[in-house]
């Protein structure tokens, strides 16, 4: 058993390399070169790529890792700033779950520089938009809008916080709690958020994938400040992040800028992460809770590929397919029979191996048991019968569709280049996978669904009513 | 003191009221991407539902995407999904939005599909019982989430018996005694060219928009539209109430304190916004953001504001603490708002709350979707063409003296309504001497009861 998934994970390593190959001989007018910048001794790498519509990327790879891209928009006079650090849930051990999450909140608190709430006094007064983070199972991400006149200040506060915070036991003791307070509002009173946990728990067992982003309690409740100091230290260098700004900004300025504030970071040793991969599944796992709801719930997971596997465009083909509209499969099979009051699937798309994720809330009186038949009948329909080239079409412009909104918006491109960073190591993944959609074949469709939505793939998780037989 | 307005160059190029038959149109056109945004919207929302009908209208938009004169249900389906198109309806208290995206190849297609979903929906008997199946069991399904759960006890308990305070889905038996005869007479009533808005952006020339927006308008043109009913001015209870909405096993409470709002025209409006940016109007440093979650830990989030309509709507505080803190958050909370209204803001809060928002205004308007939003509010809730835009200059105008007084003015904390959502048997007592209302008049509702 051993050796098969030592030989599994290889191949998927061998296709992910094929896959990106292929993928990026298919970008053109990329422009790479050396540059200096603003007289400054270090040279760094520029490439220019063609991104969607008139926009145009800048990236620029600097000496101590860190990377930054830049789409300029000159459309009204502000910019995103978002810095993403290729950390994430999976990089945590077991005992230590949440401290990824539980840091982003730390990095919020005081540097040498500036004591606690200064970074965001002085934001705020800068007129920021949408200063937030998020935390995943592959990254924490810090974003900001601003004025276009705020380039530097962001660039200052930011490298700032990248070397200087002070992780002190007070403050880390205090954010525990409110790290605690969302957790109890994300999962323990929210029957999605319960049955989701359970779902990544069910599904994997050895992949770091089976804990959530947020953590247990017994895990908060253990960690010390010293804790983060250590994540802090071996993950918050320039060689882990890569910077992406959007908006009405001059490059080649913010690439002057970045290096003034940032040049001075050296970079750190990455850890060595030994993070196991998930043995295949074999056979079908299924739980259920019984929750404190009146209708009746369904969360369906399969184990599916890294987002660089050739076989990603198809599977988002078949998302699209099942579930992307309402004229979807999945949607005429539960929502138009009166069984299901909505359903979603979501082909995730992670680091390592994940999930495509099917959900369905029942309708009052109706049983998730009846709905899971249901999907799995339409799972089999598609692995047997040939997908009409109508419906293939249909899909591909609902992703199409949706490949453009997610392009609109300073945030929302900044956004989708960062995530292709962090996830795929490279934001012209996920142009590719873009255009390679557009190419996808009813039998590579028919293919993906025969290959990882069968049964024995598959974790199921049951919501029912707690007073329910 | 003066700052300056970081965004008052913003070229802006939106349409703004171009006037067809009654309809209006507001269209920026916007060439960066292949996609544009249309939306309608009938200027009637919720609040025209007739009492025992709560849900008329939201049903009746969904409707109309349930089949036309040429079109099943299917078919609809099938044509905006072969477009790779979005079409949604929103049901507001004053304003139904039918929302639609589409990529701008596709663009005349869902012009026409967008027109006869809008000028002749049939209402299918089965697909009324189909959607009123799914609307139950959504209703149904909410009692699953306690902040949205929270949030409609809350307003249903504050507006009392005002229109303001109806559920946008209805109630479970509302919905399911609501007939066909009612949604196609509330489809004829609200469906009207005086009613309707169309604004949108994207990659598509204005004056193809304004054309169709008149051929749309000629259809449902009516020389004597009937007058829909007046919207009053909530009145509060005059006194303190609490309402415990009773969940088994929470481990966490959802609090929601809150009084009748202001309308956005009000001479108040400006010296309030800013005073309720500086209590808890979405700042990481807001005082209730710097108490409650910083200080204490005792909540994640911890925020204030206002919701508008054409007539004071609401102002409400919510925060959601662990079950065993919530009672002297909910406390703290009190005292806050009683200090805000005798002591006002500090010199520092002030320039802080005022130096935020006037730097921050542009955000308001800074993309062509942000702009079409703000030209439906400003269409929808009766306000003056450039609103949205004049917070900066607004702002920048009140003093904190003026601030103070409103607040002092505005405030009344011995006739805040509270709702918490929590498990009654562990919190109707420490909940009671939190609010200082006697034990005895806390009003305990099950949480599923409507």
């Amino acid at each position: 058993m051993l050796g098969s998934e030592s030989m599994k994970s290889t191949f998927s390593i061998f296709a992910s390399f094929l896959f990106l190959l292929h993928l990026t001989s298919g970008i053109s007018g990329c422009a790479s070169r050396d540059v200096r910048i603003g007289g400054t001794p270090e040279t760094f790498q520029h490439q220019t790529v063609p991104l969607v519509g008139a926009f145009k990327a800048d990236r620029y790879n600097f000496g101590n890792g860190l990377r930054l891209i830049v789409v300029e928009n000159h459309s009204s006079p502000t910019f995103a700033y978002q810095t993403w650090f290729r950390v994430g849930s999976r990089d945590e051990r077991k005992g230590r779950t949440g401290l990824a999450h539980l840091f982003e909140h730390m990095m919020f608190k005081g540097t040498k520089n500036h004591k606690e709430g200064e970074f965001d006094r002085i934001l705020e007064e800068a007129g920021v938009e949408g200063e937030n983070a998020f935390t995943s199972r592959d990254y924490t991400t810090y974003v900001q809008e601003l004025p276009k006149d705020k380039l530097e200040l962001i660039a200052k506060l930011e490298s700032d916080r990248m070397i200087n915070l002070i992780v002190d036991d007070k403050a880390f003791k205090t954010e525990t709690e409110v790290v605690q307070n969302e957790r109890r509002f994300r999962n323990e009173n929210s029957p999605d958020g319960l049955m989701y946990q359970e779902l990544f728990e069910v599904a994997f067992t050895r992949h770091p994938y089976h804990w959530p982003i947020i953590g247990y309690q017994e895990d908060l409740n253990r960690m010390t400040s010293e804790d983060a100091r250590q994540f802090y230290r071996s993950y918050y260098s320039p060689n882990h992040a890569t910077i992406v700004v959007t908006g009405d900004v001059d490059a080649e300025e913010v690439a002057r800028t970045v290096q003034k504030y940032y040049g001075g970071i050296p970079a750190q040793p990455s850890p060595i992460r030994d993070i196991p991969a998930e043995p295949a599944q074999k056979v079908k796992r299924a739980k259920l809770m019984k929750l404190n709801i009146q209708v009746e719930k369904l969360l369906l997971g399969c184990h599916t590929p890294e987002v660089t596997h050739e076989d990603i465009p198809a599977l988002s083909v078949l998302q699209a397919i099942l579930s992307g509209g309402k004229s979807s499969r999945l949607h005429r099979a539960l929502v138009e029979t009166g069984i299901s009051s909505s359903v979603e699937s979501d082909d995730m798309d992670n680091k390592d191996p994940t999930l495509f994720i099917i959900g369905t809330n029942l309708q009052s009186g109706k049983r998730a048991s009846q709905a899971e038949e249901v999907i799995r009948k339409e799972l089999n329909r598609i692995s047997r019968e040939p997908i009409p080239e109508l419906e293939l079409e249909r899909a591909k412009n609902k992703l199409n569709f949706g490949f453009y909104e997610s392009m609109d918006g300073n945030s929302s491109r900044a956004y989708f280049i960062g995530h292709y960073e962090a996830v795929a190591n490279n934001f012209e993944i996920g142009l590719a996978i873009h255009k390679r959609v557009q190419a996808v074949t009813a039998l590579e469709a028919q293919s993906v669904a025969r290959r990882y939505l069968g049964p024995e793939n598959c974790s199921a998780i049951i919501g029912v009513k707690r007073n329910s037989k | 003191m003066t700052i300056r307005l970081l965004f008052a160059f913003i070229a802006l190029s939106v349409s703004f009221g171009i006037r067809v038959h009654a309809a209006e149109i507001a269209f920026e056109p916007n060439s960066a991407l292949p996609i544009v945004y249309v939306n309608v919207a009938i200027k009637a929302g919720y609040v025209t539902d007739p009492a025992g009908q709560s849900g008329l209208t939201n049903i009746m938009g969904e409707m109309l995407l349930r089949g036309t004169k040429t079109r099943v249900k299917e078919q609809i389906d099938l044509a905006l999904d072969q477009m790779g198109a979005r079409l949604e309806v929103e049901t507001r208290a004053e304003s139904v939005i039918l929302r639609g995206a589409v990529l701008s190849s596709q663009l005349e297609p869902f012009l026409s599909l967008v027109d006869e979903i809008l000028t002749q929906p049939v209402f299918p008997e089965d697909e009324i019982r189909k959607l009123k199946s799914e609307i139950i069991s959504g209703i149904e399904e909410e009692l699953g989430r306690d902040p949205s759960l929270a949030s409609r006890r809350f307003i249903k308990f504050l507006f009392l018996d005002h229109p303001y305070g109806k559920p946008v889905l209805g109630t479970i038996n509302d919905v399911r005694n609501l007939t066909r005869p009612a949604i196609l007479g509330h489809y004829e009533r609200l469906v009207r060219d005086p009613y309707i808005l169309v604004v949108g952006t994207g990659n598509a020339s204005e004056e193809r928009i304004v054309r169709w927006t008149e051929a749309l308008a000629s259809k449902r043109k009516v020389s004597d539209a009937e007058a829909l009913p007046k919207i009053t001015r909530p009145t509060e209870a005059p006194q303190r109430r609490v309402l415990l909405v009773d969940k088994p096993e929470r481990t966490q409470t959802q609090i929601n304190i809150g009084q009748i709002g202001i309308k956005m025209t009000d001479d108040d409006f400006f010296p309030l916004y800013l005073g309720n940016y500086a209590f808890g109007g979405g700042s990481f440093l807001s005082r209730l953001m710097t108490e409650i979650r910083s200080k204490r830990g005792w909540s994640y989030g911890a925020n204030s504001g206002f919701r508008f309509g054409t007539q004071p709507r609401s102002w409400l505080a919510h925060l959601f603490p662990a079950s065993k803190d919530s009672p002297a958050a909910l406390e703290f909370t009190l005292k806050m708002i009683q200090d805000l209204k005798d002591k006002g803001l500090s010199l520092e809060e002030y320039n802080f709350a005022k130096r935020s928002i006037v730097n921050g205004a542009g955000f308001m308007y800074d993309t062509p979707k942000k702009r079409v939003e703000n030209k439906l509010l400003e269409r929808t809730l009766d306000l003056p063409d450039g609103f949205m835009q004049s917070y900066a200059a607004n702002i920048d105008r009140v003093s904190l003296e003026r601030v103070n007084s409103s607040l002092k003015d505005y405030l009344r904390p011995d006739r805040l309504a509270i709702a918490v959502l929590g498990t009654a048997k562990n919190l109707k007592e420490p909940i009671a001497r939190a609010a200082g209302v006697p034990v005895e008049k806390v009003e305990v509702v099950p949480y599923t009861q409507e």
